[in-house]
């Protein structure tokens, strides 16, 4: 499940429940449309999210080619998210909160 | 045998070395635990004076603690090994016709640290001897005299008791050069390396085994089920153990925001120094060097109130540790990184997942694989909390530079070398101890086995038997 939505002046994707490769690639396509389109910085949110998938790392990735490094981060990780990403490395490339 | 600095004498060491481990494998049992407890009652007895003199030496932590690191050095080290069967045949198992025989490894290297000098002089010396290994002591530059000293008072009780000559050597000087060379040698068999990250990290390179330590960076997660005063006592009891020098040491507490203000109490009453946001800046500058990314070795071991006046700070004469409270973890905030004195970081988080994020950052941050600790009495939070941390020891209720080194607390082994995993960099995760230090053969007797009845070449030169045909066929009336 995936909502999106603009708020001061961000564009909040929200995610819920797991995040494996079938749930992923159902929202890719409307997500990286999404991403393309706005020229405002990116949150992901996660707060709801328990797994997350390679796919979902990668739309990670994709997202910062999309918006760029700095307009781009991940927000209300739970641990054991939280754990995936620093052992993915991703907290270097990437902003999680 | 004491040796000195220079790198043609190497040969000569390693030399002796061997020709003391040949000597050492025609030892029986008996002999070995001889020669194992006259070694531990030898540094045992002499526990205060080598403390006495490693404070001296190296300006680093408080004697009185010294002496209870030798202790436990010896007098635990001995009585977890001491049982060990170490010599021969150490283990059998008829049905499976399998039988271990332990050997030794040969001339073992120990890097000794600054911080821990006597007391890891005397755990490697006793596990080593224990395993018939001669090993041969590399000293700090900073810690030569007592580490010498420590050597010779246990060489001496070992020889009387029939060790091989040069079963312990010792260096009287030390170089980078002499180190490398010793580390490199072929006739080395193992490298017991105790020390900074560049040291281990070379021993790592040298080619030879090396049984290595990682850097900590300790965080405490005081749960909202703790016993507030009892977790708080028992951080003050770690951290100012020796001044902070032991890397197992708490350098961070993350507490729920509920509980906050009652441990912030606590910890005032125990004559914690909470710091002002321009008083972290004066510490951040003194005890950090932000161009290296490293501690300031000027700081290690000394106490809060010296710190702070050094700082210029002005905090009350009886402070026992500095506190700051910061609002994030990485090089930006340099008092989040490991700093071996009396100085924690202090963290509020809004509830338990962000304490734990909190916690992830902090193990990441310089102290994979090393040691956690937590405070609580839910034992659901404690099993969800070890889940996510990366660490070699995950420390509960317990004073973490204590409970690390094992033996006292918990019955952890207890050593002074703490495996942090391939986190690390480390082969293992575990309290270093002498069954580390054995080759350990096996005789394996033939025996049935239903794999080599059921082994049925033609099926697997068969391409159109696919896993599950195959294993069928092979399970078949099992």
């Amino acid at each position: 499940m995936l909502q999106i939505q603009e708020k001061d002046e961000k564009l909040f994707c929200v995610f819920s429940g797991p995040q494996n490769t079938p749930a992923c690639k159902e929202l890719e396509a409307d997500l990286l449309a999404r991403l393309k389109a706005t020229q405002l910085p990116v949150v992901f949110d996660l707060q709801t999210v328990e797994f997350v998938s390679s796919m979902f790392l990668r739309l990670c990735l994709m997202a910062v080619q999309k918006v760029g490094a700095e307009k781009f981060s991940v927000t209300n990780t739970q641990p054991p998210v939280k754990k995936v990403f620093k052992i993915a490395g991703f907290d270097k490339q990437i902003k999680i909160e | 045998m004491g040796a000195t600095g220079d790198v043609s004498k190497i040969d000569e060491v390693l030399k002796k070395a061997v020709q003391s481990a040949a000597v050492f494998s025609e030892l029986n049992q008996q002999t070995v635990d001889r020669i194992t407890r006259a070694v531990f009652e030898a540094g045992f007895n002499n526990r205060v004076k080598l403390a006495k003199m490693a404070r001296e030496e190296t300006g680093l932590g408080r004697w009185e603690d010294k002496v209870i690191k030798n202790a436990v050095a010896t007098q635990f080290v001995y009585n977890d090994i001491k049982d060990l069967k170490t010599v021969g045949i150490i283990g059998e198992d008829r049905e499976k016709g399998i039988v271990e025989i332990a050997q030794p490894m040969g001339p073992i290297l120990a890097i000794i640290p600054v911080t821990n000098p006597t007391s890891t002089v005397m755990f490697k010396i006793l596990i080593a001897l224990k395993t018939r290994n001669p090993i041969i002591i590399c000293p700090s530059k900073k810690a030569i005299k007592c580490c010498a000293e420590t050597a010779r008072i246990c060489y001496e009780a070992a020889v009387k008791e029939d060790a091989p000559e040069d079963c312990i050597q010792w260096l009287t000087e030390v170089s980078r050069e002499q180190t490398q060379a010793l580390m490199s040698h072929r006739s080395l068999a193992l490298i017991l390396a105790t020390g900074g990250s560049g040291l281990v990290k070379s021993a790592y390179s040298s080619g030879t085994p090396t049984l290595g330590v990682g850097a900590g960076n300790v965080p405490v997660f005081i749960e909202r089920n703790a016993d507030i005063p009892f977790a708080v006592e028992q951080i003050f009891i770690s951290k100012l153990f020796d001044n902070g020098t032991i890397c197992a040491s708490e350098q961070a507490i993350v507490v729920e925001k509920d509980i906050a203000g009652e441990v912030i109490a606590e910890f005032k009453r125990r004559k914690g120094h909470f710091l002002t946001a321009e008083d972290i800046l004066k510490l951040e500058a003194l005890a950090f060097d932000a161009e290296k990314g490293l501690m300031n070795p000027e700081i290690v071991g000394q106490p809060a109130a010296w710190i702070a006046q050094k700082a210029g700070i002005e905090a009350p004469a009886d402070t026992q540790i500095l506190v700051a409270q910061l609002k994030g973890v990485g090089r930006q905030y340099p008092l989040s990184s490991e700093i071996l004195a009396p100085i924690l970081a202090f963290y509020v988080a809004d509830n338990f997942e962000k304490a734990a994020n909190l916690c992830i950052d902090l193990n990441y941050h310089g102290g994979v694989g090393h040691t956690v600790s937590l405070f609580s009495n839910d034992e659901e939070k404690i099993r969800k909390f070890s889940l996510l941390m990366n660490a070699g020891r995950i420390l509960v209720n317990t004073p973490s530079s204590q409970g690390a080194v094992g033996g006292i607390y918990n019955k952890l082994e207890t050593s002074l070398t703490l495996g942090c995993g391939t986190g690390g960099k480390n082969i293992t995760t575990e309290n270093v101890s002498a069954r580390h230090l054995l080759n350990i053969q096996r005789i394996a007797r033939r025996r049935d086995n239903h794999r080599l009845m059921r082994f049925d070449t033609k099926l697997y030169l068969d391409e159109t038997k696919d896993a599950r045909a195959i294993e069928t066929i092979f399970n078949r009336n099992c």
